[in-house]
């Protein structure tokens, strides 16, 4: 299909700003007489708040006040409370924050502060709570019941309830050295097909333990925020990846009339995930500033970023892989140990979902149990289960196809999703799947086939490694709102609540506007990030779904008015809706150009017409949010608003397919990354650009998350070791290849009216799996069974010394 | 002690009009203004973007601080404040520093350049700004202004670097969301050796 | 373990003669702090895990600027940076050791100010120390890295004391192998060190990494014409190629003639608390050729009075692996 935006490289709006230092982020607005906040945080991993006495700090000439858990309402267990009330479950978690007139004085204060404090014992491997005897991360258990809801909406939001599960020394035993844990107690089961029958088909069964290590955030830009209080109504600077959707949440958290929050965030420097929705500490700046009835800005430091800045989720696991004659995968059992912090969420369910699109088998279970520590809250990270399941699994699947004498791509094609393919414990379809030709894509893109004939051995130290890795996402959901504003100066207003998250999606949605009114985008504006601005209600950012999600809004919203100028054209013109058409920004009679008025005219008559096409009447099943906007801009043009209701069935998958070449430094543990070739399945490309950045970003991701980033936590104390950034260790320019090469199928998805899907986390997913992919074919097929690899293991796996090597644990080496 | 009896009243009577205690330039207002005697001073003039600018600084204030708080000039931004991003990269005599680990006094009498002076008088961008516009270099954008001003210091000294010297200078620049491949094509570009 | 940000207050002296600034350090003592590029100060005094009252910022004393070449090899001024040591035409003529590990350290930001003097003077990167833990380096009476559960990937495998943090310089043992001389002043006078006597480990003073007192200025760092235009090695093992501090490191200078080593020094970064001479291997390899046999034949001889800590033993193949390299001439 031949589209006039769709597929365009275009300049979204803000890049010039970011690249001259205009583009603003919630830290860098000031606002007269504001006030700095500073966080006091747990210097104990667990224990109970015994005693607060701020006498001291609160005599400072310049110390305006603290602020506790009693100025909130109480969070439940194991909700994560924005300042810990009475129980204390990790390292940094926020006691209180006090106020003063300048940063420095705020932070002279909190030295004078003074907490006693009663210590609990506390656990950083969730197997050392899970075992009997063990201690228990919160008072009332180490495991919560999850709300199927939250869960369902792609998050791993708290749940509701915080249990207790216990095995046995010798199933907990057992489950460390890398077997299964029988008769053990999960959290959570679910199995399709016959597995016994299956298994008992296959004629090649793996089993494998694995463990994968969690890994902070880290988004460049700390969650500070800075809100104040003017005329009843609160301005709040805030960094969110998702723009309206926040906003209601967030005046729930300021317990106010969302009508009178107005939300700016026009910028958000980094979240991959943990700043879907409004996080705990944003309840404080809101609350604080009202208190003390000045603008309030709360720095979150780099420190204070990594405690409370989310981190994704460990796994520990055990798994059996079961390969039939003819390649394709019979039946996979898995089960898996999550650590989920203090009050976040493993993600097992989304790792086991991973196996079942990537490998379609005819059988599967999975079993899982999430467990609290206390170490940071997890969240959301990027693919969250999938990427980490990922990046396990390629090396375990490259060993079992070899094992079955099958070339590892042409095993991966055999089982890979087809139109008809099925995912997850319900087997439920997919939306569509061109996996089998991204495979063949890439597969020619990166000459699979000369690559792997190549010898081995490079030279006396060096060895090369050829690595495959997929990875997978739901990336869609429906059912939000879109909006449009024709200006009679024939400005076109295309607004969207989507948030800034870096992709530019923001922009990319909004053309599948800008498409179906076939107008030109340099008369288009895009309305974004700040709530005063009248924004629809739009989808939460995360899973990356935005782009399917919010190209049907933006597509019904242009479909609305178009038909709205139809009718203000049959209404001047006469004949029927049918007889008109739209280009060149105008709306004509079909069979006579001439009978018609421009966009711009048709606005002006809209605002005389009134009713729905000047936003004096809209649907009734539009959002809150969208009514309030649309309320506010009634009168002043054309206005097109719908709900998006197009027909939508089964999952959508976003999906992508990366080969990796690397030269390993069999000396060192080095390694150079040669070739880095990756093909999206993300059905038609919106941006060229925008896709090219998203792949080489994720693959970043997922070079830190196989090579680098990790969680090191003192069993003995409790401390993180990897607060900042060297220690956490993300990627630089110099530990990625030089060029990356990437490109998109671009085969349309039937359910997005422009054909597309996302591809965000399946970004990095490929990328993780065919760097462990690789390691693991450098070095004969050997297993690390975990992530990351680091330098250190490859050298202790070489000289054979035994270290590195052993039993399944997370958050420590 | 109970929790209970302790919290309370951990607010300050509010101050009557917020107006009159309004101040944007309290950073480190509480800070006496004695000094041990051959200490420097703290007023002082700064080069900012071809400007002079008289400025009250402390002696530990970092420059980060100062163009960001008292210079209103917010786009060098502090990732970490520790030297260990990039994001507050500015240029001083030419040469790339972390803004955040650099004190004010110490760059007295250096040409300080931040982002928001790489543009040309009739407001045309820099040649790295515009490459990077096309490339699309930026993702989330809050290391760009850290990377623009480590190409503009490259390629000052290095008019055509190659992509692996480029990425050399270039490597103390952090970028979470990964825009490598984007940043060094945008350097390329800037440095005419991409159309 | 709250976080700060900003420095507490504190005065700042910008000297300009090295009298001056030695009457400043004397003045405060343990209580004034020098800066260099202040690139391992900063973030200790933000931290507050260790404060200062005084800053004495040195870089506006002109002598201690420049290289210049003397009667016998060269003089690098403390406050050369990082980056000037990359770039010097002398030292990459001659001491292509020394560049290339001045140009490993870090970023190009902190190469850009950080001096030669503040790398060798910097403080270890034991993160527990660097958390502010009250550890035997920072005066208290227990190490939380060498115990059966600590987190000790990073630290040492030779000559713990106590204390098992390693020295984080890379330019640290590329200065032992030249043999470099460190030219100190203070109050009464000027003394020269020697870089392997420069460096002190916590057998002999667990709260310093160098034998710099208060008062002292290390104003120079002199380099002998002996191993001018010897052959090198350099190598750093890191798990980032920037920003990062050496798992082991490695610097080697040789004297060949007729591919036969004549003499040799040999030195590793990361595995004591100061760079490690590899004297057993500098004797084995004299008199022998600079190839792979030589290189096969010392085996495990870097390594073998290690003593490893519990998450730390690759450290001893990953040395020996080096010193292999560096006797092979070539990764």
């Amino acid at each position: 299909m031949t589209y006039m935006h769709i597929g365009k490289d275009f300049t979204p709006p803000d890049v010039e700003a970011k690249v001259t230092g205009a583009a603003r982020y919630a830290e860098d607005f000031k606002k007269d007489g504001m006030v700095f906040a500073r966080l006091l945080t747990s210097p104990i991993p667990a224990g109970r708040v015994v005693s607060i006495d701020a006498s001291a700090a609160l005599a400072m000439p310049g110390v305006l006040g603290i602020f506790t858990a009693d100025d909130l309402p109480e969070a439940k267990p194991p909700a994560n409370p924005a300042l810990a009330k009475e129980w204390v479950t990790y390292i940094g978690q926020p006691i209180l924050a006090v106020a003063a007139e300048s940063d420095f004085l705020a932070e002279e204060a909190l030295s004078k502060i003074v907490v006693e404090y009663q210590r609990r014992p506390f656990v950083v491997d969730p197997l050392d709570t899970l075992v009997e005897g063990g201690p228990d991360p919160y008072p009332m258990g180490n495991t919560l019941i999850r709300n199927s809801g939250e869960a369902a909406a792609g998050t791993t939001a708290s749940g509701t309830d915080v249990g207790r599960i216990k095995w046995s020394i010798d199933q907990v035993t057992a489950f460390r050295n890398g077997r299964e844990p029988v008769g053990a107690q999960f959290g959570s089961e679910w199995e399709f097909g016959d597995l016994a029958a299956q298994f008992a088909a296959c004629t090649t069964i793996i089993e494998e333990p694995f463990v994968t290590i969690g890994q902070p955030h880290h988004s460049l830009e700390s969650r500070t925020g800075m809100a104040y209080w003017e005329n009843g109504k609160c301005y709040f600077h805030g960094s969110l990846q998702s723009h309206t959707v926040g906003h209601a949440a967030l005046a729930g958290m300021l317990e106010m009339d969302p009508a009178n929050l107005v939300f700016i965030n026009e910028n958000t420097g980094g979240g991959f995930g943990s700043k879907i929705f409004p996080y705990p500490i944003m309840a404080v700046t809101g609350r604080f500033s009202r208190a003390l009835n000045r603008p309030v800005q709360l720095r979150i430091t780099r420190d204070e970023e990594f405690y409370i800045g989310s981190a994704r989720s460990g796994m520990q696991g055990w798994i059996k892989i079961g390969l039939k004659d003819d390649g394709r995968v019979g039946a996979v059992d898995v089960a898996i140990i999550n650590d989920a912090g203090s009050g976040g969420g493993g993600s097992g369910s989304s790792s086991a979902e991973h196996i079942t699109i990537m490998f379609q088998p005819e059988a599967m279970r999975f079993r899982g149990l999430s467990l609290y520590t206390n170490t940071t809250p997890r969240g959301a990270q990027r693919g969250p289960g999938q990427n980490e399941m990922a990046a396990v699994l390629a090396p375990m699947m490259d060993k079992a196809a070899n094992q079955a004498g099958l070339d590892r791509v042409a095993f991966r094609r055999t089982n890979a999703p087809r139109m008809d393919g099925k995912i997850g414990e319900r087997q439920g379809g997919l939306s569509s799947s061109y996996m089998p030709e991204a495979i063949d894509k890439a597969a020619q893109m990166f000459n699979w086939e000369q690559k792997i004939a190549q010898p081995k051995q490079i030279s006396a130290t060096k060895v090369r490694g050829i690595g495959v890795g997929q990875g997978f996402h739901t990336a869609g959901a429906n059912g939000y709102d879109g909006l449009i504003r024709i200006a009679p100066d024939g400005t076109i207003y295309l607004h969207t609540g989507v948030g800034n998250l870096g992709t530019y999606s923001y922009a990319g949605v909004v053309r599948a506007s800008a498409e179906a009114l076939q107008c030109n985008w340099d008369n288009c504006v895009v309305v974004h990030g700040n709530s005063e601005l009248n924004l629809p209600h739009s989808t939460y950012q995360g899973g990356s779904n935005t782009i399917f999600t919010e190209t049907r809004s933006s597509h019904v919203a242009a479909m609305d008015i178009i038909a709205k100028m139809k009718e203000i054209a049959v209404a001047e013109f006469g004949g029927a809706v049918e007889d008109y058409s739209i280009g060149g920004e105008r709306v004509f009679l079909t069979s006579d150009n001439a009978k018609g008025m421009s966009f711009g005219e048709a606005a002006q008559k809209a605002i005389e017409m009134g009713g729905k096409y000047s936003g004096m009447e809209f649907p009734e099943d539009i959002n809150a949010t969208t009514k309030r906007s649309v309320q506010a801009m009634a009168g002043t043009g054309l206005i097109g608003v719908a709900k998006d209701l197009l027909p939508r069935s089964g999952a959508v998958p976003g999906m992508a397919i990366a080969f990796i070449e690397i030269e390993l430094d069999t000396e060192t543990g080095k390694f150079d990354i040669l070739d880095y070739s990756a093909v999206a399945e993300c059905g038609t490309v919106v941006h060229p650009q925008g896709l090219s950045q998203a792949m080489n970003g994720g693959g970043v991701w997922g070079f830190g998350m196989a090579q680098s980033e990790r969680h090191v936590y003192d069993p003995q104390n409790g401390l993180p070791a990897n607060v900042g950034l060297y220690q956490s260790k993300p990627p630089t320019y110099l530990d990625v290849p030089v060029n990356m090469n990437t490109a998109g199928m671009d085969m349309p998805d039937p359910q997005s009216p422009v054909g597309a899907k996302g591809i965000g986390e399946p970004a990095q997913g490929c990328a993780v799996a065919a760097l462990m992919s690789a390691f693991s074919d450098a070095l004969d097929g050997h297993l690390f069974n975990r992530t990351p690899v680091t330098a250190d293991m490859i050298v202790n796996h070489i000289a054979q010394n035994g270290h590195n090597t052993g039993n399944l644990k997370t958050n420590t080496f | 002690m109970n929790p209970k009896l302790t919290r309370r009243r951990f607010i300050k009577g509010v101050i009557a009009s917020s107006a009159a205690a309004a101040s944007t330039s309290l950073w480190y207002s509480a800070i006496g203004a004695d000094r041990p005697a051959g200490a420097v001073e703290r007023l002082l003039s700064l080069n900012v973007n071809g400007q002079t600018r008289r400025v009250d600084v402390a002696p530990q204030e970092t420059l980060a601080h100062t163009l960001r708080y008292k210079l209103g000039l917010t786009g060098t931004k502090l990732g970490c404040n520790r030297g260990e991003c990039g994001a507050c990269t500015v240029l001083a005599d030419d040469v790339n520093i972390y803004a955040c680990s650099t004190l004010t006094h110490e760059v007295s009498n250096k040409a300080v350049m931040t982002v928001e002076g790489l543009r040309a008088a009739d407001g045309t961008l820099h040649p790295v700004q515009a490459a990077f516009v096309q490339e699309l270099s930026p993702a989330c954008g809050f290391c760009t202004s850290g990377q623009v001003m480590s190409a503009v210091a490259l390629l000052k000294s290095n008019p055509r670097p190659t992509r692996e010297e480029a990425r050399q200078a270039m490597s103390g620049n952090l970028c979470r969301c990964g825009a490598y491949d984007h940043y060094l094509n945008g350097v390329m570009r800037a440095s005419g050796q991409l159309s | 373990m709250s976080s700060h940000d900003v420095m507490p207050e504190m005065s700042l002296y910008q000297p300009v003669r090295v009298e001056d600034a030695i009457g400043i350090a004397n003045q405060f003592a343990d209580r004034g702090w020098l800066v260099g590029g202040g690139q391992d100060t900063y973030g200790w005094l933000k931290d507050r895990a260790k404060s200062a009252d005084a800053l004495i910022d040195l870089k506006g004393i002109e002598s201690m600027r420049g290289v210049k070449e003397t009667a016998d090899g060269i003089e690098i001024g403390a406050l050369v940076t990082l980056t000037e040591i990359t770039k010097d035409p002398i030292i990459a003529q001659r001491y292509p050791l020394l560049a290339q590990a001045a140009g490993r350290v870090a970023s190009p930001q902190i190469r850009n100010v950080g001096t030669i003097a503040g790398n060798v003077s910097q403080d270890v990167r034991c993160w527990y120390y660097r958390r502010g833990l009250n550890c035997y380096r920072a005066g208290g009476n227990l190490c939380y890295a060498d115990t059966p559960e600590g987190m000790n990937r990073e630290h040492a495998i030779f000559n713990a004391s106590r204390c098992v943090a390693v020295t984080p310089s890379d330019t640290g043992p590329a200065l032992v192998a030249l043999e470099a001389q460190m030219v100190i002043n203070n109050a009464s006078g000027q003394r020269v060190v020697s870089a392997e006597e420069f460096f002190v480990g916590p057998n002999l003073d667990i709260q310093n990494t160098t034998v710099l007192r208060p008062g002292d200025i290390l104003t120079a760092v002199r380099i002998p014409s002996k191993w001018a235009n010897a052959q090198f090695y350099f190598e750093k093992v890191a798990d980032r190629n920037a920003w990062d501090f050496a798992l082991v490191s490695l610097s080697a200078v040789m004297r060949v003639n007729n591919g036969v080593i004549e003499d040799s020094r040999i030195v590793a970064g990361a595995v004591q608390a100061t760079p490690r001479r590899l004297t057993e291997v500098e004797q084995a390899v004299r008199g022998k050729a600079r190839n792979d046999s030589t290189a096969d034949s010392i085996g495990d001889l870097a390594s073998r009075t290690a003593n490893p800590l519990n998450y730390n033993h690759f450290k001893m193949p990953l040395m020996d692996n080096l010193v292999k390299r560096a006797l092979r001439g070539q990764a």
